[in-house]
């Protein structure tokens, strides 16, 4: 309505608005130019002359363009409102006090927050119960810990403090804030942001810790991919992680994954951005330019929470396809935070990790040493030598390792002679752990020991005996419960098992996950029905709290009615003295409905046969219904990154 | 009311700058009425709401602490609107006028012509107070800035009372010598940089001064005229696909912000806008924006 008439009465069409809304919008002071000063000049000439430009009424528009005046107010209104755009205010709270508004810096906040579907359908993967949330928050446990925060803490409060020691290199943590700043600053120019998903396939390097903190620091999320992963591992993890940027080296052996990534752009939709640590090829971005960003992360970039996505790991897929774990720093520092106590990491300490950076255990080392403010010590790849020769020249106190590469050491006697004299504790994790190999190992410890501790993706460090506990307890236990963790032996409706009896380890916590992301099933599977997280891994507890693991619900065979866990059976086996390693699996029987199969890989001119393994297994005692019924000789077996056998790849039949 | 016929105009005039000074204007001035006559459109002139009016008498209010212009911008927006003050102070000028001079005077209607819709004032305050010499056109929009007071609300008062009429700034404060220099080196004044809606553009001429003002004021109108933003939430939530929608678009954080300032009657408001008046130095080093110092000027 204009002055009480309506659009119709005023005779105004469609077409009218279409001819003269532009024009009328314009001649209007919707736009105004001045030309001089003429108005306090009292110039009138130029006033009538550039009259028009400054702003004309409407009745002076109807006027000079034949409409009405009525007309023309009801245009331009309509036009002004077509036009008109609300939320422009936000710029001004981003601009804060003091500071200045600049285009060049300045983003919109719809744009800010316009996180894309896969950040989003990532983000809305975090779905906790919103009464834990509150417990954990209540409590304390999640305090709103970030990686970059305890960056920015250690560098303020102990600048000169070495932070990662890479040989004969040391970065500060005044230089770690800085290099992972404008790290995080070439990320972001390189077109990742927040809430996205960065897939890393490095070594232990400095690129690929700094890559971690960098993402971290820019709100994006870090999604590793195991060095041993080839085409087919690679596509399906970065299609389900919908990752935008890969980070690789230049290549590992002859594989050149950034060539190929390029190469297979099509069938990646999600994947924009290669980046190369080595030489780019064409299409690709060098890491190193990356790290001389120039620029700086915009002003107005919001800072990460600890609420955010944070990593999107993929679970080992032992018995079966990965599974995508998203976490955040909520989860995943709350445990380290409370784990440095327990581990007995201080401020100066330096922590090595063996295990690959692909794995959250090895993450967990980083976290924890990064929260007392120690130092990371780098061993780029797993050797024994080089293990024992780094942990001398850096100083280790803490080493956290898989039962595999002790074993390696052990094997090849590297520990003998070599300076473990500032090892304070070592923890292994990542498989079962031969009770023998740590009663091995510790004795070279002079001044430390050895813990054992569990944990899975889907919640980081679940149980670990402390370093004040017996040898014995470290090499038969995985130890109790990490603070603020709760753990349960239930049986197979969920019942708690009495102090001692066998049943599933389930789990309750700050750091448990959410649930897998885009995989509504086996989130599903994962849970009992009162929320507690199904481990798989089968074990009793002691009247002290104490979890002693017997094997995976999956491994479990059932012969002819008779379940057992071969575990034990496997340990035993690799005692033997052609035997490097084995695994027992299923197979499907008319009769018995399973029996076992053993696969085992012998030591270099070895020799063994059904009856020889049956025979020693005999006089180890195990009984009849246990022993294997097929031995499959193999040159290797199918590992994970923790060495772990997935022994859903072993086919029986073949 | 009696005529004007024995009154001093000079004398009257006076006395007028006296009272509105002590009621709080930094400046008075009156207006050359015929040429606001000649220059503002029909329907936009002084005697077109009264028909009678000999006089239009402009005043300026305002001054901010040296702080006040450091402050969040957000916060700005609040203190940085003195109009009503202003405004108070023209309406009792109108009764001051009324009772020592017994001549009919109103209070201009600061507001829009509700005949054309808002972007449309009734009457132009700026053409007043820059014919009155209490403020010269910027760069920034045609704000208007006076090189002692710098940055001001207007109102005015128009009366029957007859007024010796004031010129126009002898010279416009804008730019001012540190913007000329800075738009020699980027092509931009501080203004038209730092507008978060880029709606100021502009040249200065080879001696200094303005050749060109360009304003986007629809552009400006969006960041700092939310009373537009009102219907824009109806609609839009008129428009929404359901009901969860609908709802999403009247109770957002926002604009709740909308409804609880319509509620209380709140102006200065969400997104008063000051950020071409921060980096302005006229406006942020006026010299006698700053009352104590003014007082000690003896101004």
């Amino acid at each position: 309505m204009t002055q009480g008439l309506s659009r119709r009465q005023l005779g105004i069409t469609d077409a009218m608005i279409d001819a003269y809304g532009e024009t009328i919008f314009r001649l209007s002071n919707n736009h105004q130019i001045r030309r001089g000063d003429p108005v306090r000049d009292k110039d009138f000439a130029a006033i009538d002359a550039h009259r028009h430009e400054l702003g004309m009424s409407d009745a002076e528009i109807a006027a000079r363009i034949g409409l009405l005046s009525a007309q023309v107010t009801f245009i331009r209104n309509l036009e002004e409102r077509r036009r008109f755009r609300t939320g422009h205010y936000h710029m001004l709270n981003r601009l804060g006090g003091g500071r200045r508004f600049r285009a060049d810096r300045m983003t919109p906040f719809q744009d800010h927050f316009r996180y894309s579907e896969a950040a989003l359908g990532l983000r809305a993967a975090l779905a906790f119960d919103p009464e834990r949330v509150r417990c954990y928050v209540e409590r304390g446990l999640w305090r709103s810990d970030t990686l970059r925060g305890w960056i920015e803490r250690h560098a303020r409060e102990r600048p000169d403090a070495p932070a990662i020691i890479d040989g004969g290199r040391v970065i500060t943590y005044a230089a770690l804030g800085r290099r992972v700043a404008t790290l995080a600053a070439g990320l972001y120019h390189a077109g990742v942001r927040p809430g996205e998903v960065v897939a890393v396939q490095l070594l232990n390097t400095v690129e690929h810790l700094e890559g971690f903190l960098a993402l971290s620091w820019l709100g994006a999320v870090m999604s590793t991919l195991y060095m041993t992963f080839r085409e087919a591992d690679l596509a399906a993890q970065l299609t389900h992680s919908r990752a935008c940027a890969l980070i690789v080296p230049e290549a590992i052996g002859e594989f050149r994954p950034a060539e190929w990534a390029l190469a297979h752009r099509g069938e990646l939709p999600h994947l924009r951005t290669v980046i190369v640590v080595g030489a780019p090829p064409a299409g690709a971005i060098a890491h190193d330019a990356l790290a001389a960003e120039a620029r700086p992360l915009p002003d107005d970039l919001p800072v990460p929470s600890a609420a955010d996505p944070f990593l999107l790991l993929y679970t080992s897929g032992t018995t079966s396809a990965p599974k995508g774990v998203p976490l955040n720093s909520h989860q995943m520092l709350t445990n380290a935070r409370l784990g440095i106590v327990e581990h007995d990491i201080r401020a100066g300490d330096v922590v090595l990790s063996a295990a690959p950076f692909g794995h959250l255990y090895a993450l967990y080392s980083v976290q924890m040493a990064l929260c007392a403010g120690a130092a990371v010590l780098l061993l780029p790849r797993f050797t024994p030598p080089d293990l024992v020769k780094t942990i001398a020249a850096g100083r280790a106190s803490h080493v956290f390792a898989g039962p595999a590469h002790l074993a390696a050491c052990q094997a090849a006697n590297s520990f003998a002679g070599a300076d473990l004299a500032s090892l304070r504790l070592i923890v292994l994790s990542g498989s079962v752990v031969p009770p023998d190999l740590v009663r091995a190992v510790g004795p070279h410890l002079r001044n430390g020991t050895i813990s054992q501790l569990w944990g899975m993706t889907e919640l980081q460090a679940g149980l670990y005996t402390r370093p004040g506990d017996p040898l014995e307890r470290a090499a038969t236990s995985a130890g109790r419960a990490s603070p603020g963790t709760e753990v349960r032996i239930a049986d197979e409706n969920g019942r708690a098992v009495p102090t001692g009896g066998d049943g599933e380890l389930q789990v309750r916590g700050p750091s448990v996950f959410a649930g897998y992301y885009d995989n509504p099933a086996a989130t599903a599977a994962a849970f009992a029905a009162d929320g507690w997280f199904r481990s798989g891994d089968i074990g009793s507890m002691d009247s002290s709290g104490n979890v002693t693991l017997s094997g995976r619900i999956k491994d479990v065979i059932n012969r002819g009615g008779v379940k057992y866990n071969p575990q034990e059976v496997e340990l035993l086996i690799e005692r033997h003295p052609a035997v490097v390693q084995c695994a027992i699996v299923p197979v499907a029987d008319a009769r018995m409905g399973e029996r076992a199969c053993c696969f085992a890989v012998l030591k270099p001119g070895a020799a063994l046969d059904l009856e020889g393994l049956c025979a020693f297994l005999t006089t180890q005692g195990v009984a009849k219904y246990k022993l294997p019924e097929q031995l499959k000789i193999r040159a290797e077996l199918p590992l994970t990154a923790t060495r772990k056998v997935i022994k859903s790849r072993l086919a029986p039949s073949a | 009311m009696s005529g004007t016929t024995e009154i001093d105009p000079a004398a009257a005039k006076a006395e007028i700058i006296a009272y509105a000074k002590k009621r709080g204007a930094l400046v008075v001035g009156v207006a050359d009425l015929a040429a606001i006559e000649r220059i503002a459109p029909p329907g936009h002139r002084p005697s077109d709401i009264m028909p009678r009016v000999k006089s239009v008498i402009a005043l300026g209010v305002g001054g901010q602490t040296q702080g006040a212009w450091s402050v969040p911008a957000k916060a700005m927006a609040y203190f940085g609107s003195t109009e009503t003050r202003a405004y108070s102070c023209a309406y009792g000028l109108s009764f001051f006028i009324e009772n020592r001079f017994q001549t009919p005077s109103i209070y201009c209607p600061p507001d829009m012509d509700n005949e054309a819709g808002p972007r449309v004032p009734m009457q132009s305050l700026k053409l007043h107070a820059e014919l009155a010499g209490i403020g010269a056109r910027s760069l920034a929009g045609d704000i208007l800035l006076h090189p002692e007071f710098g940055y001001m609300y207007f109102a005015s008062v128009f009366t029957e009372l007859e007024l010796p009429a004031d010129a126009p700034l002898a010279e416009n404060p804008c730019p001012a010598p540190s913007c000329v220099d800075m738009y020699r080196k980027v092509g931009q004044t501080p203004c038209m940089k730092f507008c978060p809606v880029q709606c100021l553009s502009g040249r200065i001429d080879d001696a200094g001064r303005q050749a060109e003002m360009h304003y986007d004021m629809a552009a400006c109108a969006e960041m700092t005229q939310q009373y537009e933003a009102v219907p824009a939430v109806i609609a839009a939530a008129l428009a929404a696909e359901d009901a969860a929608a609908r709802t999403d678009a009247l109770f957002d954080p926002d604009n709740k912000m909308l409804w609880y300032k319509m509620s209380v009657g709140s102006g200065g408001l969400l997104a008063q806008c000051f950020e071409c008046m921060r980096v302005c130095p006229i406006a942020t080093r006026a010299p006698q924006a700053d009352p104590i110092r003014r007082s000690k000027l003896g101004s």
